[in-house]
């Protein structure tokens, strides 16, 4: 248990809450490892890499999934000593709803570009978000000691694209500890005070939360106005639940108990919550013996773009999976999901995500965090399906698809998709994006040889493999943002796919009319490769409308069989066979016929 | 424990590895046979001290190349094994390279004990020969199995391999019948596998040797099965036929989930227990580790795994499968059985089962079906 820790009383003027916000790999996470080591908020001989991400999934990929939360003491060239409250956030697309989230509880936010790569897509949707949240901005131009660096360039570029002035740039290289100092002056300069009143009743914003397996649900807060105490009534605003607060503390990065939190102030609070449904990241705490009379604005809800099922492959571990997916909702407030029963695959949840990456980073918790053995299958978007009898209904599922007969018209959903890149590759982005279904809107030439195009592009061709190909096509050049502009009609049609002659629903896709047969011949082909030999030959069909518009098969198993098996070999033989067998178990089993994961999610890219 | 009555002894020296060898063998180590003999007989002798074992129903001698040892080596050790007690009718195997078959050897062989003969033969055709690195010609080979049963031995055994690239089925079965026809009572047929750690691995897997597909290595597999049979051979396991009476009680043993004792560097036991739990051992792999090792305590056990009761019957399962003329082995996995029946891979035999010829083709997968 963290040690109890003596209150360092700081007046509010002396408090600072910011972010740090950049595109992903442009090292904002390096740069708060340095801030927490100039402060001294960790020790040189316990700082670690990347010491905010908590998640092993993150020090592994070495990207940060979620935002992260730490209180630093820093004694200014004025002689004041400063509190400052840093939130670390992720950079990539998907996760933009952390970012915000992060925003919201902050005053200002330091704004990371890398000298050799300059301004991206993200760079510029994490500074409009700052931007509406009324943030300081604090630009720091990172990576200077790189050998491509061209820090002039990107400064110039910052004044040009995002209106900062230049002479507010800093150089930094976080790897090398430059212009941490800098930065730190900068952020107690420039990042105005809190406002809120301490004395005013309580409203403090949740941001985020966590299941302690001991303490139960650990709420992240930003108190916005007065001053959260221990021993007070905490009351939910939206769900009207109360709780006695046994503990609030701050991050330093550790959970640290302190007396009080006050207005200005980033911390969390332990109120022996045991539902992680009471405690909404979004929500605002207020005192219910002094109750506010209004809830913070909270966030803009966040709603999912992609909609995937995820199966257990062993159907015993549902339940497991049903108690994972509510803890991790706690923590992933972006996660949506519902019971599915699938006759291919059984009983699993119908998950909603922002994106790819934050679809396949679930997964990846829910395996490794609850040693759960998951299926996923591949990902669609919503579609808003018209009937003849003027009813309207929401399909995030292709198998779900009313008969043609019943359907007036479908509608999907349509994205402004942003894309920078250098000039050389703007022929191959626009050829893609015409391939795509994309509408091209603009076309604007930025300092830097930097060219921001616009497209209006459905949904579902983005999360088939577009940002792969665009990444492929630019030698990763290019960046990617997008948001959601609404819904259009569409002339598409469900594909069903048939393995060993039963249909497998799983697998059914919404494709574009046009495209339909030749995506079905593709997916046939892929699937042949995908679907290992069985003990009986296994016939892959693609159906439009029960019409079967391409057959693949895969041959039976030929030959499996051990030469020599004498005393000596039997321990290699059998721990052989052990290893193809738990190697089995990924499979799912759909009538008689073993799929791998992969096939599940062959339609992405059948390009 | 169950007391043992199988004894294997592993010489782990070559004048040569070929390239397609994952066996635990060495060349150019001449020098070393002498204190490996040595320490070969403690081990055996301490074994024979501390383990429930004999009197020894089978003794196999394999390598390596065991016909590399002088009879007096050879004497040395069989004394030892002596020591430990050998049944009446004993069947004790030597394994041999056909360049060191000649009747002087031969005799020596016979008066050590030795009462059956392995003759690594493996093909007769120059180019093949060439290519799996054996130094002996196919003349040599069938001269070796003429002198072998001139010199008196009645058990011989020849192990030859098919699928070898370059060899079509015609002149595999010629082969064949040239080793029938000089008087085997035995013979092993493997397929030429590739295995990841050999040069011949590296080779495949640099595209510079192309292995024959499964269906010609298939079609040579059957054509000499069904040859064999046609000439009075039993086909009594996946790789293995003898005339009546001839079948290697010593690989029976190890198929019928016997327990055996192996002694030699990296020569694997097994052991059964009491509670129908089996003991997995293994020696240490290197020569000269060994040597060290079995010299200096009479023992170089590297490492050892014990299966439940459970898994032992899953293995027993796994391993019995391999003896074609049915096994009882598999008579506590009811559901499996009925699923390898029905997917046409298992047939029912007498209280047991069988393989069928599909099951012989996918016999890891039958294999795999009775493990945990």
């Amino acid at each position: 248990m963290p040690d109890k820790l003596r209150r360092v009383s700081t007046p509010t003027r002396l408090t600072r809450a910011i972010s740090v916000i950049a595109h992903v790999d442009h090292g904002k996470t390096t740069l708060s490892d340095r801030l927490l080591e100039y402060t001294g908020t960790v020790a040189p001989r316990d700082m670690v890499e990347q010491v905010l991400d908590q998640l092993d999934l993150e020090r592994e990929r070495g990207i940060t999934i979620k935002a992260q939360a730490v209180r630093m003491l820093y004694k200014a060239d004025d002689g004041q000593t400063y509190q400052i409250n840093l939130i670390d956030t992720p950079g990539h697309v998907d996760f933009s709803y952390e970012v915000s989230r992060a925003l919201a509880a902050c005053d200002g936010a330091i704004l990371v570009v890398d000298a050799s790569q300059g301004i991206e897509a993200q760079t510029l949707a994490n500074v409009h978000q700052a931007l509406d949240h009324n943030l300081k901005i604090v630009p720091v131009v990172n990576k200077i000691d790189l050998p491509q660096a061209d820090p002039e360039l990107v400064r110039e570029e910052i004044e040009k694209v995002i209106g900062l002035p230049a002479e507010s740039v800093i150089f930094a290289s976080a790897r090398q500890g430059i212009g941490t100092k800098e930065i730190l002056e900068a952020v107690v300069r420039e990042v105005p005070p809190p406002t809120g009143d301490p004395t005013a009743p309580l409203r403090a914003l949740i941001f985020d939360a966590k299941f302690d397996a001991y303490r139960g649900v650990v709420t992240y807060v930003r108190v916005l106005e007065g001053t959260l105490r221990k021993g007070v009534r905490a009351q939910m605003m939206q769900t009207g639940k109360s709780f006695e607060v046994d503990e609030v503390g701050i991050f330093r990065p550790e959970r640290t108990q302190v007396d009080d939190l006050s207005a200005g102030e980033v911390g969390y609070l332990i109120a022996n919550i045991r539902n992680v449904r009471d405690s909404r990241v979004g929500d605002t705490v207020t005192d219910a013996a002094r109750p506010a009379s209004a809830p913070l604005p909270g966030y803009r809800h966040v709603t999912p773009m992609v909609f995937a099922g995820l199966f257990p492959t062993d159907s015993d571990q549902y339940q497991q999976l049903k108690e994972a997916l509510e803890k991790l909702q706690l923590n992933d407030a972006a996660l949506v999901y519902e019971p599915e029963t699938s006759a291919a695959l059984g009983f699993g949840f119908r998950c909603g995500f922002l994106g790819l990456l934050h679809m396949e980073i679930v997964q990846e918790r829910l395996e490794r965090e609850f040693n759960l053995t998951l299926l996923g299958t591949a990902p669609t978007v919503e579609y808003r399906v018209r009937l003849r009898n003027g009813e309207d209904v929401p399909v995030d599922n292709p198998d779900h698809l009313p008969s043609p007969s019943e359907i007036e018209s479908i509608s999907e959903p349509i994205v402004l998709a942003t894309i920078v890149v250098p000039s050389a590759y703007v022929g191959n982005m626009m050829q893609l994006s015409q391939e795509r279904r994309g509408q091209y809107l603009n076309t604007v030439y930025e300092p830097g040889d930097r060219v921001v195009l616009t497209y209006r592009m459905p949904l579902a061709e983005i999360i088939h493999d577009y940002y792969d190909q665009l990444k492929s096509r630019s030698k990763g050049y290019a960046s990617l943002d997008y948001e959601l502009v609404g819904f259009e009609e569409a002339n598409l049609v469900k594909l069903d796919v048939l393995v060993g002659g039963s249909p497998v629903d799983a697998l059914s896709m919404i494709v574009d009319r046009s495209k339909a047969q030749q995506q079905g011949r593709r997916l046939a082909e892929k699937l042949k490769t995908l679907i290992p030999r069985q003990l009986f030959e296994v016939p892959i069909q693609a159906a439009i409308g029960g019409k079967i518009v391409a057959r693949e098969t895969v041959p039976a198993m030929r030959k499996d069989v051990t030469a020599k098996c004498y005393g000596g070999d039997v321990t290699r033989k059998r721990k052989l066979l052990e290893k193809q067998k738990e190697g089995k178990k990924r499979l799912k089993r759909v009538g008689n016929v073993e799929i791998p994961q992969e096939a599940f999610m062959a339609v992405l890219s059948l390009d | 424990m169950e007391r043992i009555h199988s004894l294997y002894l592993h010489v782990p020296f070559c004048t040569w590895v070929c390239k397609y060898c994952d066996f635990n063998a060495y060349a150019v180590l001449e020098g070393l046979i002498p204190p490996y003999v040595e320490a070969l007989s403690r081990e055996v002798e301490l074994a024979g001290a501390e383990l429930p074992i004999g009197p020894l129903d089978t003794v196999f001698i394999g390598g390596g190349t065991p016909s590399l040892l002088t009879s007096a080596q050879l004497h040395q050790v069989l004394d030892r094994v002596r020591g430990i007690g050998l049944a009446p009718g004993a069947e004790i195997t030597l394994e041999a390279n056909p360049s060191n078959v000649t009747s002087e050897q031969v005799d020596g062989w016979l008066q050590a004990g030795v009462n059956r003969l392995s003759v690594g033969v493996q093909s007769l055709q120059p180019d093949a020969l060439r290519f799996l690195e054996r130094l002996h010609s196919g003349t040599d080979a069938i001269a070796a199995l003429r002198t072998a049963r001139a010199g008196g031995f009645s058990n011989i055994n020849a192990d030859l391999l098919y699928g070898v690239p370059g060899v079509n089925l015609a002149s595999w079965l010629e082969a064949l019948d040239a080793v029938l026809a000089a008087g085997v009572q035995h013979l092993s047929a493997y397929e030429l596998t590739v295995e990841s750690k050999t040069r011949l691995g590296q080779e495949v897997r640099t595209g510079l040797v192309r292995m024959p597909g499964d269906d010609e290595q298939l079609a040579q597999y059957w054509a000499a099965a069904e040859r064999l049979v046609t000439s009075g051979y039993e086909h009594y396991e996946i790789s293995n036929w003898s005339l009546p009476g001839f079948a290697c009680r010593h690989n029976l043993a190890a198929w019928q989930y016997r327990p055996y004792l192996g002694c030699g560097a990296g020569a694997h036991s097994m052991f059964r227990r009491f509670d129908r739990s089996t003991e997995r051992r293994w020696n240490i792999k290197g020569p000269q580790a060994y040597i060290k090792q079995a010299s200096a305590s009479g023992h170089a056990v590297a490492g050892s795994e014990t299966l439940s009761p459970e898994r032992a019957l899953g293995e027993a399962a796994m391993i019995g499968v391999r003896l074609l003329d049915g096994t009882t082995a598999a008579r506590d996995f009811p559901a499996q059985r009925t699923q390898l029946i029905s997917a046409g891979l298992l047939a029912e035999q007498d209280s047991g089962v069988r393989l069928t010829r599909r099951g012989i083709e996918l016999a890891n997968q039958v294999g795999a079906a009775f493990l945990g």
